[in-house]
């Protein structure tokens, strides 16, 4: 495992070598009623450009904040974090959704689309929301890609789980990311569905060239990632290839 | 972020049917004002006229002294109409030397200012209006005089000096009203013949009169540049002073609207918090995940500022038409009623409306918004994640900072402001206490309750926060509601006292003793509601204390008095007991069989001239002296239209001065020929008929109480808002719970049933809630606002709680009717 040298950390916004996702002792602390609460501990973790990497472990171990960590949704309590080039951990929250918005994709477990917006306006957002041109053009040509090029005006409500999951898995990859986040995208969805669901975001992957981070249950999932990350009590246990 | 990002944005949330609710209390509270503001406005205005009717003019000046010219002149520089009175008791001659005491009334070109005069040519007939005056060397008369005098159209009399021909009868003037003091049948004449006739002397009862119409600001400018507050000499008056009956409702009648008004951007505000809120809430999610997606913290902020102001305006363009609207319908539905012609609105409720909708949207609406921008994203990821709920301070501080701020605005008044948010207040924290109490009452019973019973109480105190919140907010519109309700009830009671139907509505003075007898069973033939007998005699004050009375005056009348001075000649009266509408503030009355000489004093009388119990009066009375002791104060009903006396003495006191009578009957207007007998059967007694008076006062009052109803009426709408907006907010929690009970097995009409219950016991309860309050409210309100009367009401401790949980039963079932309808699947899938 390397570990980066502080001269190339500072240099915040320039792109690195290989690596576009760095943590140093990265560590969680939150207060509880009973005390302090370690969910994370000791986290140094390095992924490449292009890398595959499933981060697994049981429930309760701190995957999913961990990936709300290296994605820049939340903040370590100690520790260093660099996405892209940029250090996250120097920056407050406005750049560090400016860098969300640039670099990264997200695909959740429950979905998260909006309510009121038809399929077509949920993928339009991220363009919408940077002020890009040409935003409805792209997205209907994602939301055709993931099968969905008759239902480009129904609302969520309207849609199945898995019908749901490909509209949010278009939005993730409407902003074009370097990185695309999935926290146990199948975890709601049957194994059927979940497994068209993998096909569809690894396809995605190749062809948009994007590092994918996911966290799953799923061994299937996971073993289709080049590198598989697992987690116990907030700590990293192994690294291994898949 | 783009503006047009931001419209597609409010489009989108309209569109799902998020902001609706938020748009609709934001345009209920700008319609409310706007619609109220511009009908009181207008109202006010026409009410104003027509009450103008009353002086004659919208103001005038008056005095014993002629009135200067340059006071004359002065308003003209205004642009102000002037014209001018003057009235004076004098004997009338006929030239066979029959005579009579009359109110002579000299009046200039332009007389009367507002309203009009009515004559006929022949007495006891109907009048017709005309805009003519007498000419010079020509009187007109009251239909009395003709009989009383024996003369006819066309007779000359003599005034004075002055020989002037009799050309019409008079049958009404505008400014008859009013002044007790102004006895005696009319002749009207022109200001021109006075110097001729050579009445007028030092010494003279005169009162002048300057009449002023015009513009409200040129008027009130003219005050001003006058300082006529300094000069006892002179006096300003507009209707409210000179007509404490019409002035009174007026003011209270303008409290009321106001209040109403108030009360319902109150509501409205409650409305556009609680749909501000649930928007916000609901947003959430909705804001984690364009954070995901890259939206910073102010871009968010950016946007939801936007979305409100666009909200904002379009809510205010909707008020404003709709409060026009409604208006206009109010307008057409009360033509009929409404005779007045209205003017046109001034641009003020338009403006209020828009100001409110501003204030709304930033005091009620913004906090929650606000918020927003620092939700986390992590909670996209970790419901529990991030969201701190909104900083109470700001939301409350912002409500709290923000109604006072239009109510004052608003009201134009601190006091009724104050009163109301402090009733308000204090009876919200009472009600937390109440509401707790009863959650928890609530759970004991449903603990021996059936299933549908048990489960509602059971989700009542499972949200019990929630709960006590709605409790609250039902409370509070209801009790808002309620507290309109009672003082609307007690406005009109109290208005329909003070001229109650079938009051005497004519006087009879000078009756000479020897005739009371024969002339009460003549009135008794005909009518059978009679006022008291009072014996009248003139006399004035010489001394206090054996201080000249002058020099008392100058060293005890107190600044503020605008009654009548010391020395001036006053009716006198004596009775054994005290006259029943007249209550005893201060000292005794007198027992029978007390031969002392006493006197009783009107409180503001006696207050004005520094005069108390056990001072020693000394009056003149035809010459003769006479000394009494100031034994007890008491309070006149002013705004009843009775014979009324500052000053009465004991009985036995006055006996040895001769007196004449008065008294008073009503009389059906078809029944004016009977003035005819009675005064040709006793042709020196003076009638004076006050039927028109009391006529015309009581059509101002009905319209006054129609306005009031109307803006109940539109307060009561605002208040269903405040119901469906709260129930709304509360339907999210609702929906899961719900959802997840029918999972679980739970049938609809199960339910049904628990809904159904416990919006019923909500309302039950947010009844019993707003009956405290609204007792203590306007008990407040009543005493210090109104200044009526303290009561209670038991019958509203029966009806409130019942009409809660009616209400909200009513207004929670429709309003959760999909909830509970539609399948739990669409239920758990609408959760998203
Ligand atoms: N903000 C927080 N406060 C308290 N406990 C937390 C918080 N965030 C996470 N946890 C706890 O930390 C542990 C790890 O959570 P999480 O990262 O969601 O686990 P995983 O995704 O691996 O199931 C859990 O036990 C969770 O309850
Ligand atoms: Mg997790």
């Amino acid at each position: 495992m390397t570990t980066l040298t502080v001269a190339v950390s500072e240099e915040v916004f320039q792109p690195m070598s290989s690596s576009v996702i760095e943590t140093r002792d990265v560590a969680k602390i939150v207060p509880t009623a009973e005390g302090e609460l370690v969910i994370l501990e000791g986290i140094d973790l390095e992924i490449n450009a292009g890398e595959t990497v499933a981060i697994v472990g049981a429930s309760g171990s701190g995957k999913t904040t961990l990936l709300g960590i290296l994605a820049g949704l939340d903040v370590p309590t100690t520790g260093r974090v660099w996405l892209c080039g940029s250090e996250l951990t120097a920056l407050d929250e406005e750049e560090r959704a400016r860098v969300r918005g640039e670099q990264i994709g997200f695909v959740f477990q429950t979905f998260q689309l909006l309510g009121s917006l038809t399929a077509l306006e949920n993928v339009m957002l991220p363009a919408e929301l940077r002020g890009e041109p040409g935003a409805e053009q792209a997205a209907r040509i994602l939301l055709e890609k993931v099968g969905l090029g008759e239902r480009l005006d129904h609302y969520p409500r309207q849609l199945s789980g898995g019908e749901q999951q490909r509209v949010a898995i278009a939005r993730a990859f409407a902003s074009r990311p370097n990185v695309l986040f999935a926290d146990e995208p199948t975890g709601n969805l049957d194994t059927r569905t979940g497994a068209r669901i993998i096909d569809l975001l690894f396809e995605l992957n190749d062809e948009f060239d994007t590092t994918l981070v996911l966290v799953t249950h799923d061994e299937r999932l996971a073993g289709r990632c080049q590198r598989i990350v697992e987690i116990s009590g907030g700590r990293l246990m192994s690294s291994a290839a898949a | 972020m783009k503006a047009n990002f931001i419209l597609r944005l409010a489009w989108r949330d309209w569109r799902g049917g998020e902001l609706g609710l938020l748009i609709i209390a934001l345009m209920v509270a700008v319609g409310t004002v706007t619609s109220i503001s511009l009908f009181v406005d207008r109202l006010h205005q026409a009410l104003l006229k027509e009450s103008a009717n009353f002086l004659a003019a919208d103001r005038y000046i008056g005095s014993s002294e002629a009135i200067p010219d340059s006071f004359r002149e002065a308003a003209r520089a205004r642009g102000l109409d002037v014209a001018d009175t003057l009235s004076f008791p004098s004997m009338v001659f006929t030239l066979d030397d029959r005579n009579t005491l009359v109110s002579v009334k000299a009046v200039s070109t332009g007389y009367p200012l507002r309203g009009w005069l009515e004559i006929a040519d022949e007495p006891f007939s109907r009048g017709t209006p005309t805009s003519e005056l007498p000419a010079v060397g020509e009187v007109w008369l009251d239909a009395r005089l003709f009989p009383a005098l024996g003369v006819a159209v066309g007779d000359e009399v003599e005034v004075g000096l002055a020989r002037l021909t009799i050309t019409r009868v008079l049958t009404t003037e505008p400014d008859r009203g009013g002044s007790m003091y102004d006895l005696g049948p009319r002749l009207l004449m022109r200001i021109e013949d006075v110097p001729a006739t050579q009445v007028v002397q030092p010494g003279s009862r005169l009162s002048y009169r300057l009449l002023l119409r015009g513009d409200e600001a040129d008027l009130e400018a003219l005050k001003a540049s006058l300082k006529l507050e300094d000069d006892p000499n002179y006096w300003w008056r507009s209707i409210r002073e000179s007509s404490p009956t019409i002035g009174s409702a007026l003011d209270r009648a303008e409290s009321f609207l106001l209040l109403g008004g108030l009360l319902g951007v109150l509501l409205a505000g409650v409305a556009v918090a609680l749909s501000a809120h649930r928007y916000a809430r609901r947003h959430y999610d909705h804001v984690g995940v364009l954070k995901t997606l890259g939206a910073t913290p102010n871009q968010v902020l950016g946007a939801y500022l936007g979305l409100l102001a666009t909200v904002g305006c379009v809510a205010v363009l909707l008020g404003l038409l709709v409060g026009t609207g409604v208006h206009l319908a109010i307008v057409a539905l009360l033509k009929s009623i409404i005779p007045v012609a209205l003017p046109l609105p001034s641009a003020r409720p338009f403006l209020l409306g828009t100001l409110t909708g501003l204030i709304c949207a930033l005091a009620f609406a913004l906090p929650p918004l606000l918020h927003l921008r620092s939700v986390s994203p992590m909670r996209v990821i970790r419901r529990d994640v991030g969201t701190p709920p909104p900083s109470q301070i700001l939301s409350y501080g912002a409500a709290a900072v923000g109604s006072l701020g239009l109510l004052i605005w608003y009201s134009g008044s601190l006091m009724l402001t104050i009163w109301t948010l402090v009733g308000t207040l204090g009876a919200l924290l009472l009600s937390g206490v109440l509401a707790s109490l009863l959650l928890k009452g609530g759970r004991v019973v449903g603990m021996q309750a059936g299933s549908v019973l048990r489960l509602a109480l059971a989700g009542l105190q499972r949200r019990r926060k929630e709960n006590m919140a709605q409790i609250l907010i039902f409370g509070l519109a209801i009790m808002l509601l309620l507290i309109l309700v009672l003082l609307r009830t007690a406005l009109l009671a109290e208005w329909r006292s003070e001229v109650p139907e079938h009051a005497p509505n004519h006087f009879v003075l000078n009756i000479s003793p020897g005739d009371v007898e024969e002339m009460g069973a003549m009135i008794d033939a005909v009518s059978p509601e009679q006022g008291g007998l009072f014996p009248m005699i003139r006399g004035r004050v010489t001394a206090v204390n054996g201080i000249d009375a002058g020099t008392w005056e100058k060293s005890h009348r107190s600044e503020l008095g605008d009654g009548p001075g010391l020395r001036s000649g006053r009716n006198l009266t004596w009775t054994a007991q005290m006259p029943a509408d007249n209550t005893l503030v201060a000292g005794q009355w007198w027992q029978p069989g007390d031969e002392r000489a006493m006197v009783s004093l009107e409180d503001d009388y006696a207050r004005d001239l520094g005069l108390s119990i056990g001072d020693q009066l000394t009056f003149d009375i035809g010459g003769e002296r006479l000394d009494v002791e100031v034994t007890n104060l008491r309070r006149l009903s002013w705004e009843s239209m009775r014979p009324n006396f500052f000053i009465i003495f004991s009985p036995g006191a006055l006996e040895q001065f001769p007196a004449t009578y008065m008294t008073s009957f009503y009389l059906e207007p078809d029944q004016k020929q009977f003035l005819n007998d009675l005064l040709s059967r006793f042709p020196t007694v003076t009638v004076i008929e006050v039927d028109a008076i009391i006529a015309q006062i009581q059509s101002i009052i009905a319209r006054v109480t129609q306005a009031v109803e109307l803006v109940l009426g539109l307060v009561l709408a605002s208040g269903c808002l405040v119901l469906v907006a709260s129930i709304h907010a509360s339907r999210d929690a609702r929906m899961s719970e719900h959802a997840l009970i029918r999972t679980l097995g739970g049938t609809r009409r199960l339910i049904a049933g628990s809904l159904a219950a416990e919006f019923a016991a909500l309302g039950l309860f947010a009844g019993i809630v707003a009956v405290v309050g609204a007792e203590l409210t306007v008990l407040f309100l009543q005493t210090r606002v109104f200044g009526l009367g303290a009561s209670l009401h038991p019958w509203l401790w029966l009806v409130g709680p019942a009409a809660g949980a009616l209400l909200i039963l009513v207004v929670g079932i429709l309003g959760t009717r999909q909830l509970v309808s539609a399948p739990p699947i669409t239920v758990l899938r609408g959760l998203n």
